[in-house]
């Protein structure tokens, strides 16, 4: 039999393409931004704050595009949950864009305060992990596979371990007077930012398996196993102890 | 009513009527009381049309008060399989049932049942409008004079009452005794069902009842089908599918298999489900494939 409705099918699938570069820009700006605060580069900084205008443009795009697409073809089926999981996905973009800018102003605010070694290899840690996070979940995405995006809850639940470490950490070093309290509370945001994009690349995969599968995500489950971290950063499963819902 | 129908009367045991219902097996979901009781109940059908299998292995229920859409492509025996609720297969003479269809638990095939009291009982509704050549009143009140009713006061009350279900009391009250043929399409299409309901049906099979109708028509026939489901039970082929999404409660996707000895199709039930399933997460490819537009 031959395919019908094939400029539909052109239009959904460019719809799809585009998200997909939206997220690749959060996949490049996440490094970007952990090196502006490793690194204390203001100019560099200046330029992803303003990066981040340009990507809300195309997010307002790639959602008219969806609404193009529901108003004008009226998806069913397994094209219509992928425009809806689109219009979703496209706010975990747009706001993860949003906290890479939000890593870019608080280097500003510590900007000429020396970051001691542990607290700078946390972050390293933080960024690459939620870069992963990022780009699993955009491959995922791509390649329309379920036991990616599955997978995208214990990465997260790593870097929720790295954010935990990060906090202890830097009670640690304000305690010693390696770094002064107003440091100590843009470093806390900083680790919250970095989390939180972890949470949003989760919530991606969550719709890769709503197209694939049609189930929708259940927040109701009990949460994922807890994991500790030892003293060169590995993941150390905790035994017997999950998280109540 | 037409000849062919009248002369099949015959004075055998016709159906129970649909109030024992509650009584059947049939019509108890053993799910509990929440889900509606099964009007139509088919087991195993096939419909030959001589030696051509035009569709195999049907086995679905009808819900009562649902409005249950058929759809898939031409030659998939959607319009077939709805015929058999009817007995309207009896009118073509090469064409034979097999298997069993079941209404409130009887065998619709059953050589006793009086075709002409299953027609009665399950109105149907033809693609084309096809008002007799008589007045609007006429039309209306030709099945219940032939069930028996000759009060003019009764006749009245039949036309006005069936005339408002079908929404065009309004439009024809003043012009009762002008020609059926003179209405417009979708006038006509709603004359039609009026027609349908004045004898008290309890079923309405609608073969693709909108296809000849623009869209305010269509509409107001979508319309009319929400609001009687309440007192009927409902099945409509349609080839618009999002006429299947808007009005049905369930949709049953019907396709067509190659016979590669004999190069044949034959058609097949896919899949059958509540409306909102099919649309967003149909259990199987093919119905994926054909509600997506991805093959036809």
């Amino acid at each position: 039999m031959d395919e019908l409705r094939k400029s539909y099918h052109h239009d959904l699938d460019h719809a799809r393409t585009e998200l997909a570069l939206l997220a690749a820009r959060v996949v490049e700006i996440i490094p970007r931004a952990t090196a502006v605060l490793l690194d204390g580069d203001l100019e560099s900084a200046d330029l992803l704050i303003r990066g981040d205008a340009e990507i809300d443009a195309h997010s307002v795009e790639v959602e008219e595009h969806c609404v193009q697409i529901l108003a004008l073809q009226a998806p069913v089926a397994s094209d219509l949950r992928v425009v809806l999981a689109l219009l979703k996905m496209i706010a975990e973009i747009e706001r993860s864009a949003d906290l890479a800018a939000n890593i870019c102003k608080a280097s500003r605010r510590i900007y000429g305060h020396d970051l001691d070694p542990k607290l700078r290899g946390i972050i390293a840690r933080m960024g690459e992990q939620a870069g992963s996070i990022f780009a699993a979940a955009i491959e995922a995405f791509q390649e329309n596979d379920a036991a990616k995006a599955a997978a995208l809850d214990d990465m997260d639940a790593y870097l929720d371990a790295l954010q935990k470490q990060f906090v202890a950490a830097i009670f640690e070093s304000q305690a010693a007077g390696r770094i002064d309290l107003q440091v100590a509370v843009q470093l806390a945001m900083v680790a919250r930012f970095y989390e939180r994009i972890g949470d949003h690349g989760v919530n991606m995969g969550e719709r890769v398996l709503y197209i694939v599968t049609g189930k929708v995500p259940d927040h109701s489950k009990p949460k994922r196993a807890k994991i500790e971290l030892d003293d060169n950063l590995e993941a150390v499963p905790v035994v017997g102890e999950a998280e109540d819902s | 009513m037409n000849d062919h129908l009248t002369s099949m009367t015959n004075d055998s045991t016709s159906v129970p009527n649909p109030s024992v219902k509650e009584q059947n097996p049939m019509s108890a979901d053993a799910a509990g009381a929440t889900q509606p009781p099964y009007v139509f109940s088919t087991t195993d059908v096939a419909v030959y049309y001589g030696d051509f299998r035009a569709v195999r292995d049907v086995n679905l229920q009808i819900r009562q008060h649902e409005i249950t859409a058929f759809i898939g492509p031409s030659g998939c025996g959607k319009s077939t399989v709805l015929r058999c609720f009817n007995r309207m297969n009896d009118l073509i003479q090469s064409a034979r049932v097999e298997g069993s269809v079941e209404y409130h638990g009887v065998d619709l095939y059953d050589p006793q049942v009086n075709a002409v009291e299953v027609r009665r009982r399950i109105g149907m509704v033809f693609q084309k409008a096809n008002p007799f050549p008589k007045s609007i009143y006429d039309n209306v009140a030709y099945g219940p004079k032939l069930s028996g009713v000759k009060k003019k006061s009764d006749l009245d009350d039949i036309v006005e009452r069936s005339l408002k279900r079908a929404a065009l009391w309004d439009e024809v009250k003043d012009r009762l005794k002008a020609s059926g043929l003179g209405l417009s399409g979708g006038q006509q299409q709603r004359l039609c069902i009026a027609r349908a309901v004045a004898v008290d049906p309890e079923v309405l099979l609608m073969d693709e009842p909108c296809s000849a109708l623009d869209p305010i028509a269509t509409a107001r026939i979508e319309d009319l089908m929400q609001e009687i489901k309440d007192e009927y039970t409902i099945v409509i082929v349609t080839h618009n599918m999002q006429q299947a999404a808007r009005v049905s409660d369930r949709v049953a996707f019907f396709t067509t298999e190659v016979n590669t000895e004999s190069d044949r199709r034959t058609g097949v039930l896919v899949e059958y489900d509540e409306t909102g399933k099919i649309f967003s997460t149909p259990g199987d490819d093919r119905t994926e494939a054909y509600v997506t537009g991805r093959f036809g």
